[in-house]
Order: structure tokens, then sequence, then C-alpha cells
């Protein structure tokens, strides 16, 4: 923390993502602004901010999906094109089709169609990890049910498991408790923790603020610039929500 | 005479089209009025087969109804969630095209409808067919499109609020006891009356040009909906005037050029528009580019002002080999900080001036 | 049966059948992949952004000459496909708008083109015609074989590029994040779409080009449950359908090819949306009275109303 801006050209091997002077625009309005951002391994980190605070776009951002007007990404400290096979990805739920003609089996065999490769299909031994890993978020049983026929809630742990079945070191999440009820929501947030245990880093675009503080570890208060960071029971300030969701924020 | 009709049916029939395009392109329905043009055909038909009148009002009527079908079929069709949206549009419409071309062939052949005379329209001829009025001879589609022109400015001139509310805010809208989808139904009623109207003149296909581009070019010029309508009617006007004078000297399509110049129209704003325009983005993002590394110049002279590295770091070759800047990007940023009287150059050393400095403080202060 | 086999007998009428049962299968293919990316009516723009391509094609061959319209058609329709892009990525224009604005407008460039060429003297406005609602009749062994020939190529690259297709249609974020080039196989996707657009243009013309992409992908939706089968029926139908849609026509009358190909697809379409198995809208109906029946008393679960297809959900749940 507190680095000058003299390390532009270093790597910072030791954390888990870190973010330098990253700019966004849309058009001439500035989504993100400048941000630094260093996330250590092995935590659970959340991003949190008001509506329109930029948390999607910093993710999209980190991982290519836009571009940035200027800002260096480094994932364990090198550049994403070297990194692709360490990071796992789950958008929002509702950027995709759901009605698309698959199974949740099958959605999850799509994470390994990376380290496939060109023209090669996946073998009964991908498989076997898809079904691991939707057993592991407790959905083996619906491994060969339409994706449409799922409930939300079983549509976001569907997500997830493509996410796991990668085995990445870094997993990044954009909002994987959006729109589940409460059981539903600690499910996926007792799995997100086992996963740290496990020794990932866990990257999460959070909206829920009654209980961030007792499943993260880490923090990112987002509004368009980073209002604050670092270790959530330093950070988790009223002080900083204050700042972070400005009048929004009801007392 | 002849050159007036011509160019003023074309400035009625695009004007009515853009009046009502400015609300379809702004809720996202463009490509409905592309679904109705095509609709019509059978409307047209139908309406011949029974009452044997291909001019006048009942067909004109008879063809919006076939046109309200198509949008109540895709709505259907969307809303049972077995097929979305643009699917939706892609089933009806030629479905209902393709009925009313073997119905011409079938039982109309003998009739004036020449399938392709509905998609292009004939307006070179427009003055042919006219009629005593006041002791002049109008063009009978000059009557018919004023009288579309009319209603649709009476319907946008009464429902302008509720029209914009429903096309931002359709919940709200509903909320307000507005009724959006009425007025969505009456836009689109409207929609297919004035594709009917304006179909003998430049077509249902270039129907849909002056639907669709002027609104869209308007777009890109303007946020406030007003002035949006006002510069898409007189984009379209304009496109007449220049499309049938061009046309006239290359002897080609008449309604073809005029459409293409809505085309040409859009292509330019697209590139040059001053806030939205392709250009001005690029330029923005530049600049916003520009702004950005010049603060990280500061810093970076900051940080290194009082050390020993000073003589080396402080310098535009430590901005290239040590920030990875490119040469003509580093001096790019130089520049512009020395304009802005942030630093000052002094033989290979850069300096922050006292306004640099306290920008540069700033900087560190807020992380 | 005779009169079947007098049809069938007739050579151009065989050809016809073919080519647009070939026509059917490969539209059918592709437009599946169209449909499910929610690019429908890209077919439509592509279709009618054929018109100068191929103007342009005829002023250069000055004659019929499919090898240069073609190609013609194919540039102008890839040009007009990359404003859709542009204008959809760069400004805040709608992807509707941005179909309409290319259709229309290169289609407003294709009719000036076509004055020009009739002012040549060469043509008449049959070619207009021709190029709206197609020439079946006018199908040579050539077309046929070049649509195999193509065809056979366009599956080719379907099958390669299979599981990276399918992912970019379903959720190209998380394609590009593996390390897909997302924007290359979206171009390819669109690509094989307008060179399909092509060759159907002078079969059964600019408008029912788009029916023929949409319709036999979304029948297909209703009665499959995975993208390897709704294609391959996709294919099927869409070959049913051109076959039947040649027949009926050859039978007489001047029903002209493309119509009765449309009508027919149309029909497929509208039974399956009806009676496909479980999501069809009869099947729906009979399942909510099946429900309201055996549970007077029970409301629906919370979690269910969130389904898209809630009784379903609570059937089987």
């Amino acid at each position: 923390m507190g680095n000058t801006l003299e390390q532009v050209d270093t790597h910072e091997p030791g954390f888990a993502l870190h973010v330098e002077d990253l700019t966004v625009t849309y058009g001439a309005t500035p989504v993100l602004w400048d941000i630094d951002m260093d996330i250590p391994p092995g935590v659970m980190a959340a991003v949190i901010g008001p509506n329109g605070a930029g948390k999607s776009t910093l993710l999209k951002a980190v991982l290519g999906l836009l571009k940035p007007v200027a800002g260096h990404i480094r994932f364990l400290g090198r550049p994403l094109s070297e990194m692709r096979q360490a990071i796992a990805y789950s958008p929002q739920r509702q950027s995709v089709d759901w009605d698309f003609p698959t199974t949740a089996g099958d959605v999850v065999e799509m994470g390994l169609y990376g380290e496939l490769g060109w023209f090669k299909r996946p073998n009964r031994e991908h498989r076997a990890r898809a079904l691991a890993a939707l057993q592991e978020v407790g959905m083996e049983a619906f491994a060969e049910r339409q994706i449409s026929e799922l409930s939300g809630g079983q549509q976001q742990r569907v997500f997830i498991a493509r996410a796991l079945v990668q085995n990445t070191p870094i997993i990044i999440l954009d909002e994987p408790t959006a729109g589940v009820d409460v059981t539903t929501e600690n499910i996926i947030l007792e799995l997100m923790k086992r996963l740290r245990d496990r020794g990932k880093t866990l990257i999460v675009v959070h909206h829920d603020l009654t209980n961030v503080q007792a499943h993260f570890d880490w923090l990112v208060m987002l509004n368009v610039q980073v209002v604050a960071q670092g270790p959530l029971n330093e950070i988790f300030t009223e002080e900083n929500l204050r700042a972070t969701y400005g009048r929004r924020l009801s007392p | 005479m002849i050159t007036a009709s011509i160019i003023l049916t074309g400035v009625l029939a695009s004007a009515s089209a853009a009046l009502l395009g400015t609300f379809l392109v702004l809720r996202g329905s463009a490509m409905m009025s592309d679904a109705i043009s095509h609709s019509i055909v059978l409307g047209i038909i139908l309406v011949w087969l029974v009452t044997r009148q291909v001019s006048g009002p009942i067909p004109i009527l008879g063809a919006a109804l076939a046109g309200v079908l198509t949008v109540l079929l895709t709505q259907w069709l969307a809303q049972s969630q077995l097929v979305r949206m643009d699917a939706a549009i892609g089933l009806v419409f030629p479905a209902l095209f393709a009925a009313g071309v073997l119905l011409i062939a079938l039982y109309a052949r003998e009739v004036h409808i020449h399938t392709d005379t509905i998609l292009l329209g004939e307006i070179g001829f427009v003055w042919l067919n006219t009629v005593p009025l006041a002791g002049w001879e109008i063009p009978l589609s000059i009557i018919t499109l004023s009288l579309v022109l009319i209603a649709n400015l009476l319907f946008v001139g009464i429902f302008w609020h509720s029209l914009k509310l429903a096309t931002f805010d359709p919940a709200l809208a509903a909320a307000l006891g507005l009724f959006p989808s009425t007025l969505y139904y009456a836009l689109m009623t409207l929609t297919s009356v004035t594709a009917v109207a304006a179909f003998d003149a430049v077509g249902a296909i270039l129907f849909v040009a002056f639907v669709i581009v002027p609104p869209a070019t308007a777009y890109l010029l303007t946020r406030r909906l007003w002035l949006m309508v006002c510069l898409a009617i007189g984009l379209s006007t304009a496109a007449c005037v220049s499309g049938y004078a061009l046309a006239v000297y290359w002897n080609v399509s008449i309604a073809g050029m005029m459409a293409s110049m809505t085309g040409v129209w859009f292509a330019a704003t697209l590139l040059l528009a001053p806030q939205q325009g392709l250009l001005a983005q690029l330029l923005r993002r530049r600049k916003a580019r520009l702004e950005h590394d010049c603060r990280v110049m500061l810093a970076h002279l900051l940080t290194h002002q009082n050390t020993a590295q000073v003589d080396e770091e402080n310098t535009q070759a430590a901005l290239t080999q040590h920030l990875n800047w490119p040469q003509p990007h580093a001096n790019a940023v130089i520049k512009r900080a020395l304009e802005q009287a942030l630093i000052e150059k002094n033989g290979n050393l850069l300096r922050l001036k006292p306004a640099g400095e306290t920008a540069a403080r700033e900087l560190f202060a807020r992380r | 049966m005779s009169f079947l086999q007098d049809l069938l007998g007739s050579q151009i009428v065989q050809l016809v059948v073919l080519g647009a049962a070939l026509l059917g299968a490969m539209s059918g293919i592709l437009g599946s992949f169209a449909v499910l990316r929610q690019q429908s009516l890209l077919g439509d723009t592509l279709s009618h952004a054929a018109l100068p391509g191929v103007c342009i094609g005829y002023l250069i061959a000055g004659e019929r000459q499919l090898s240069l319209l073609l190609p013609g058609a194919l540039v102008t329709g890839t040009l007009a496909a990359l404003s859709v892009m542009l204008i959809t990525k760069r400004t805040r224009l709608k992807t509707d708008a941005a179909l309409g604005i290319a259709l229309s407008v290169f289609f407003a460039i294709g009719t000036v083109l076509l004055t020009l060429i009739q002012a040549q003297g060469s043509v008449g406005s049959a070619g207009l015609s021709s190029f709206l609602f197609g020439q079946a009749a006018a199908i040579t062994k050539g077309d046929i074989s070049l649509m195999i020939g193509t065809g056979t190529l366009l599956l080719g690259v379907v099958l390669l590029f299979w599981k990276e297709f399918k992912l970019v249609s379903f959720d190209p974020a998380s394609a590009q994040v593996l390390g897909l080039p997302v924007l290359a196989l979206e171009g390819a996707l669109t690509l094989i779409v307008a060179i399909a657009v092509v060759l159907g243009l002078q079969l059964v013309g600019v408008i029912l080009m788009v029916a023929l992409l949409i319709a036999p992908a979304a029948a297909a939706r209703q009665w499959t449950r995975s993208l390897s089968s709704m294609v391959m029926l996709a294919g099927l139908l869409g070959a049913v359908a051109g076959a039947g849609g040649a027949l009926v026509s050859a039978t007489g009358r001047g029903l002209a090819t493309g119509p009765v190909v449309v009508l027919i697809i149309t029909g497929i379409v509208l039974i399956s949306l009806l009676i496909a198995p479980q999501r069809g809208i009869l099947w729906q109906a009979r399942a909510r009275r099946r429900l309201t029946k055996r549970l007077p008393a029970v409301t629906v679960p919370h979690d269910a109303k969130r389904r898209k297809f809630p009784i379903r959900g609570v059937k089987r749940g």
C-alpha cells in the first residue's frame, strides 16, 4: 500500500491482483478514475459501492473485456495474456440467455474449453470433472437439467461450478448472489469461503452490505474512485461507508 | 410544377415518417417499421379482393390493419417467451408478406399491384394521378400525404408529454394512468397508415429509411426530444431536395437517391457529430489519456525532485524508458504540461513549477 | 402418385427441389446460431444489403454472371454487418436502429445503382423483381454444385469450431476471458450467415430469406434440449420446408417457390409453438389446468415465481 507511482514498471508478484492508474471513460463521463488496487493472495475480497460506482466495469476492465483509457493490470505479477489459465470468471447471471438449449452439466463443461484448445472435444474425463464441480455446489442432481428450468439461485451455482471446474488460483465473480434468496446466498457464500480456505483468491462484486462483514476478509470500496481498501475489519467503518455511498446510505 | 410536386411528395412522406420514427427509434422498435411496411402488402391485396379498390381511404385502412396485425402477432409471440422479440418480428412479417405475394399471384394478376412497385414506389409519376381542387390539379398523393402528416402532427402534438414519458419510462407512464400500450398501438397504427400512404410514392423499403435514418441521425446530434424531432424533419427534407437534384443529374431512381441521402447525412454525422461522433470520441479519448499521463508525469517528477537520481529520472529519456511511453507520446505529454505551465524545461531536466507541484501533491494526498 | 412421379421426372423440378432442400438445410443450421445470439434480423439486413453488391457485380461483369454477382453481394453484405457493429458499439443507438439504418441505406443505394443498370438498357425491372423474390426456375446444375460445395465447406467450419461457436453464442464475455478470439468467432458466424443469404437470394429472394434463417431454428428450439439436436432438427425442418415448397410450387398455377416455402415453414413453427412437449403453448396450458385442479388451495411457492416456466417448475420440484 501507499505505493508511489514509481512502481508503474514493477510487477508486484506478491499480489493476486495489482491494478495501477486504471481509468475507464464512457463518452466524456469517467466510469473509473485512477484506480489503484492491490488484492493479496488467499483472501475473499468484496468490491462494494453504490449503483453506477463502476464495480462490474472494474472487473471487466481488469479482465480485458473493455479497453481502459490507461492502466496497468498484473495478476500474480504477470500480465493477463500470460495468466488466462490462472483466472476463472463468472459474469452477472443476467448477462446470458438462460433459454439457451443446453444442460447444467454442459455449461460447467464450457469452463474447460479454454484449456482444451482448438479442435478438441471434451471427453469422459472432462465430463467427470464437470460433475465433480457440480457436486461441490450441491447441484449434481441437476447435471442433465435444462438451464431454463433452474431457479435463479441454481443458475448462480451452475456458474460458480463453471468457475470451479477450471481449478484456478484466482476466481472473479460478478454479483454471484444477486437475485437469490437468503438460504441460497448463504450456501454460495459458504462455498466461496471453503474455496478461500483452500488458498484461492476470490474477488467478488457484492451488493448486500448486511452480510459483508460476516463473510469477507478484504474490502474494496468503490465509487468511481477507490474510496478505501484493505482488510475488512480495518476498513469497514461508517465513515468509509458514508464516503462511498454518499447520501444514499440511509442511517 | 412536376419538380415541385415530386419534391413536395417526398418531403411530406419523409416528414410524416421522421415524426413517428423518432419515437420508434427511441423505443427500440425501429425494425417494427420494416415489418409493417412489408405486411401491408397483405392488407392491400385483401382489401382489393373484397372491394376491388386499390386506392382511397378503404385500402389505406385495410393495409393499416395489416400493419397493426403484424404488431399484435409479434407482441403475442414475444410474450409467449418461446422466441425472442427479434425472432418474433422475423417470423411474422415474412409470413404475412409471403401470403400477400401468393394471393396477388393467384387472384390479382390482372390488377396493377406489382409487388416491386409496393416495395419501391414510383415517386416520378405522382403528378400523373391528379384531382381538381379549388381550380388546381393537385396530385392525389400530395393530398393523401398532407392529411397523413396533419394526423401525425396532431397525434404527436396532443400526446407529446404522454409519448415522451411512455417512451422513456413505460412503467411510470402506466402507473400514472397514461396507458403506454394504447399509445404504442396508436403510434403503430399511424406508422402503418403513413407506410400505406407513402408506399406508392417512395415504396415500402425506402419508407423504412425515412422512418429510421433521420431520427437516428438527429439522436446523435442532440439529447433533447423536441430538437430531435425538428432535426429529423429538417434532415429528411434536405435529403429529399438534394436527393431529387442528384437523381435528375445522374438520371437514377428519385426515391432511391432521396433515401441514400439520408444515409449520407447519417454517415457524416456518425463521423463528425460534435459530441458523439467517432472523431470527437477519438479526440476525447486521446485527451483523457494525455491528461491522465500528464498527472502520472507530475507525480513521477515530484517523487524524484529532491533525490539523488533527479538528473537521471526527471528527464524525457526516463519517461520513455521507465514509464514505457513511446517517444511521441512522451513529447505530447511534456508539451501539454509546458502549455499549462505545470513544468518547465531546463536543458534535459524537467522541473515542476509551483502549479505542477500543487497538482502532484494533491494526487498523493488523495491516495 | 403418378402425378408426383411426373413432377419428379422433370429435371427442372428435380433441380429446384434439391436446391430448395439444400438451402433450407443450410439456412436452418446457420440460422440457429443467429437466433440464439439474438441476431435474427441480421439476416434481413444482410439480404437487403446484398442488392448494391449484386448491382456493382453486374456493372463490372456487364452481364448476369454468378461468379461476380455473388462476391459483390457478399462484400456489401459484410460491409453492412460491419456498419451495424460499428454503430452499436460506438453510439447510443440500439441494435434495431443500427440494423434498420444499414438495411434501408444499403438497399436505397442498391436501387440507385439498379436504375443506372436499367439506363444501360440491358435488363428491365425483372432484374429487381428476381432479386426481391428469387427465380427458382432459373436454377442450374452449376448452382446446385456451388451450393453443395459451399454448404459442405460451411458445415465443416461449424463442426470444426463447434464448441467455440457454442460458447461464444451462449456467453461471449466468459469466452473472451478463457482466451478465445471472440471478435473473430463472431465475425465468422456473421460471415457464414452472409454466405448462406447470398446463395439463397436467387432461389427465394431477399425478403423471404429472412424467414428461412429464423423459422427452422425457432421451430427446432421448441422440440430440443441441446444445441446439437436443435441445429440438426433446424437443418432437417429447413430441408423439408424447402423441398415441400418447391414441389407445391411446381404443381403450377404460378406459385412462386419462395412464398410457398415460407408459408410451409411458418406452419411448422406454429405447430411447434403450440404442441411441442413441455414448452408448447397447449402443453403449458394443460399443465396449468392440471395444477389448478390438483392443488386448489396451495399458493405458488415463492421460488417458483421467478422461474421462466413456473408451472413446469412446480410440477417437477
